[in-house]
């Protein structure tokens, strides 16, 4: 038997480009179902576990999806805004902690998230490095930002234009970075964070300009009538918030009216949700979601994909075994003259078919270990490698 | 087309990001529910208030520097920042501290101390309107800041702290509420005092030397009218004048100041035939002393010079 398996190991050896070529398909059209479904039930965790730990959603009629997407992972298009007063609906329903979010503008391709204090205990964010955001102007940074961005404590992010030609639209501002968050392994790591009000004066609902009263703007005024100052346009609008002029720094209206993105609503007990639930089954212009429901819809299409792909996987594996065996059966044929000398020189026709056998045999079971390998480290350093790859 | 791409690729994107490893819970630090909750306040009263109810493990923190209105204090980040770390952040309302429409502060820790009242706050109205660009006539109205010279609403704060406290630490609600009580009575009875100074006074004119005695002139009907002297500068020949044509029409004999006058000043009124007498809002600490005994010693001090006005008649 040794000597068998001795022959079988040194045909391989010697026609090593070949037998590594069949090992590689073999091992590969072994793992692709397997690492496909490792990979998709991660993928699948790590999306739902996100969506798990938010556990409610609102924000205004419309797509569910959209919504989600964009308040969790500050992905798709920005969804129809709602009220601040709807957060202020939640918090004075006290079946729920509001968490207001506004996420619409970005700083090159890195979102810039409205938000409250709360939203970093509630994800569990800590700084790395610097302060949290204290006045408004500041922001703190999400690692891999602050990392691609090659900023710190004490640099400036400016917010971008929505379009080109957004010529008469938001004013960018330059805010100031007070701290890093800490690696999240999460879309926080790629995030601006920033105070609503913050976001509420790049939107231009809030702004400083020069003290009307005072002889520097005298060039802007207008007319000037008791208590009321009429500007021109051409008063010096801030873009940078700064300890001297944070005074200048003011909103016009009400601050209920405010736009929000959507509100994190994070309910007191089993009995609130269902109350808050009920709540808004019936709203004609916002909708509460639950995160989870809506990414398991998503993901029942993913895995209905997921599902068609293992089919063509199965029928490109049996193809592979075909063209294999057909590989092995002219393999045998090339080699007539081997075998005729091996037979003549004493080798019985059982010895001559366990060496093929062997010789099969060794190739399945070294692309089965190699199959086996990658499946392994798909599942350990799946998820971690494919973060890298997204988040670089 | 555009869309689809843009939706398949946010679905790719967010496919494979991780999560935090956080839960939706609401107290992330245990650990706080059993020491002696941290209070930061913008201002002393509001202190004064949370140090009589939470007792002597009172941990309160007034940041504000001496002799300077806390109403006027502009805090650094870091000190903001210091704010953050507190488990609850007493504010006076929406007129008394602008840095707080500015600051990052965390709501669910934050108490709005003169919430029960807001309908009741007193609007000022000297603000600037103005107007400029597209959005027409804007005007940032402001209310009046020293609520707490009405003992009535200064119970309805030190109220809404005990309710704060109890929801934050719910195992002292019993201590909390027996000062509450305590507290209760003292303001109840200054402001017995008050109303026996301001019967005396009766409709006599008042001056004030400060526009900020709103609240005491509401509610014990003060017949009153404020200029704007600063008790340490000298008043110009200006004022002075202004002074004589508030006078013509409203001919009072006691100014309420809130701290003693240089003394040429006292003279120059005593001899107009006006007797000062201090009120302190003790919006800021005072030394030696405390919010309560300040405001008895007021009430005193009206007390007499209500006395004298009624010997004067």
């Amino acid at each position: 038997m040794k000597d068998v398996a001795f022959l079988a190991w040194r045909y391989l050896a010697y026609h090593r480009a070949k037998t590594a070529t069949l090992v590689g398909s073999i091992a590969l059209i072994l793992f692709l179902p397997a690492g496909l479904n490792v990979l998709v039930d991660q993928s699948a965790e790590e999306l739902t576990t996100r969506a798990d730990k938010t556990p409610l959603l609102i924000g205004a009629k419309g797509s569910p999806l959209e919504l989600v997407l964009s308040s969790l992972y500050f992905e798709s298009r920005t969804p129809a805004s709602i009220k601040f007063s709807d957060a202020d609906r939640i918090s004075d329903s006290r079946f729920a902690e509001a968490i207001p979010l506004y996420i619409r503008f970005r700083s090159r391709d890195y979102p810039i998230v409205g938000t409250s204090l709360e939203y970093f205990d509630f994800r569990g964010l800590e700084i790395a490095s610097g302060r949290m955001m204290a006045i408004l102007g500041e922001c703190v940074i999400g690692a891999e930002a602050a990392r691609d961005l090659e900023i710190g404590p004490g640099d400036f992010v400016t917010s971008s234009p929505e379009g080109v030609f957004d010529l008469g639209g938001v004013y960018p501002l330059r805010m100031s970075v007070a701290g890093v968050l800490a690696p999240s392994n999460s879309p926080d790591d790629r995030a601006i964070f920033a105070d609503l009000k913050t976001t509420w004066i790049i939107e231009g609902f809030g702004h400083g300009h020069q003290d009307l009263a005072s002889p520097e703007a005298a060039s802007s005024v207008l007319s000037r009538k008791g208590n009321r100052i009429t500007a021109n346009a051409a008063v010096v609008q801030y873009n940078e918030i700064t300890p001297e002029n944070i005074d200048r720094f003011h909103f016009h209206g009400d601050l209920s009216s405010y736009p929000l993105s959507s509100v994190i609503a994070v309910p007191n007990s089993e009995k609130t949700r269902a109350l808050l639930l009920g709540r808004y089954q019936d709203d004609d212009e916002s909708q509460l979601v639950d995160p989870r429901l809506v990414m398991d819809e998503l993901l029942e299409t993913v895995l209905t994909v997921r599902e068609y792909a293992i089919a063509a996987v199965a029928i490109a594996a049996f193809a592979t075994l075909l063209t294999t065996t057909l590989v092995f059966l002219l393999s045998i044929r090339l080699r007539r003259r081997e075998l005729d000398t091996m037979m003549k020189i004493g080798a019985s026709r059982n010895t001559i078919a366990s060496v093929l056998i062997s010789e099969v045999a060794a190739v399945l079971l070294f692309a089965g270990i190699l199959a086996g390998g990658l499946a392994l480290a798909i599942s350990r350093f799946g998820s971690a490698a494919i973060r890298a790859l997204l988040l670089s | 087309m555009n869309t689809i791409c843009r939706f398949l690729g946010a679905v790719s994107s967010i496919f494979a990001l991780g999560c935090s490893a956080d839960d939706p819970v609401r107290d992330q630090h245990p650990e706080r529910s059993t020491r002696a909750p941290v209070i930061y306040s913008v201002n002393y009263p509001l202190a004064y208030f949370a140090t009589r109810i939470v007792g002597e493990d009172a941990n309160v923190v007034f940041p504000a520097p001496p002799n300077i209105d806390p109403a006027d204090w502009n805090p650094t980040p870091n000190e903001i920042a210091a704010f953050q770390t507190a488990d609850l952040i007493l504010l006076n309302g929406p007129g008394h501290t602008r840095w707080v429409e500015r600051a990052s502060l965390p709501s669910r820790k934050v108490l709005d101390a003169s919430a029960s009242f807001r309908d009741r706050l007193i609007e000022l109205q000297d603000e600037i309107n103005h107007m400029h660009g597209p959005e027409g006539t804007h005007v940032h109205a402001r209310t009046a800041k020293t609520t707490w010279l009405d003992p009535l609403l200064a119970i309805e704060q030190a109220r809404a702290i005990t309710d704060a406290l109890i929801r934050i630490r719910p195992q002292h609600s019993d201590a909390f509420l027996e000062r509450f009580a305590a507290l209760e009575a003292d303001l109840h009875e200054l402001d017995a005092r008050f109303t026996k100074a301001a019967e005396a006074i009766g409709d006599a004119p008042v001056l004030f030397s400060h526009p900020v005695y709103q609240y005491f002139e509401r509610r014990y009907r003060v017949n009153g009218e404020s200029v704007h002297w600063e008790p340490d500068a000298k008043p110009t020949p200006k004022m002075w004048r202004e002074l004589a044509a508030i006078r013509s029409k409203h001919p009072a004999q006691l100014m309420v100041w809130e701290a003693a006058p240089r003394e040429e000043t006292i003279l120059r009124l005593n001899s107009l035939g006006v007797s000062i007498v201090v009120l302190s809002p003790c919006a800021n600490s005072p030394e030696g002393k405390d919010w309560y005994s300040v405001m008895l010693e007021g009430a005193e001090g009206l007390n007499e010079a209500g006395d004298q006005l009624l010997a004067g008649e």
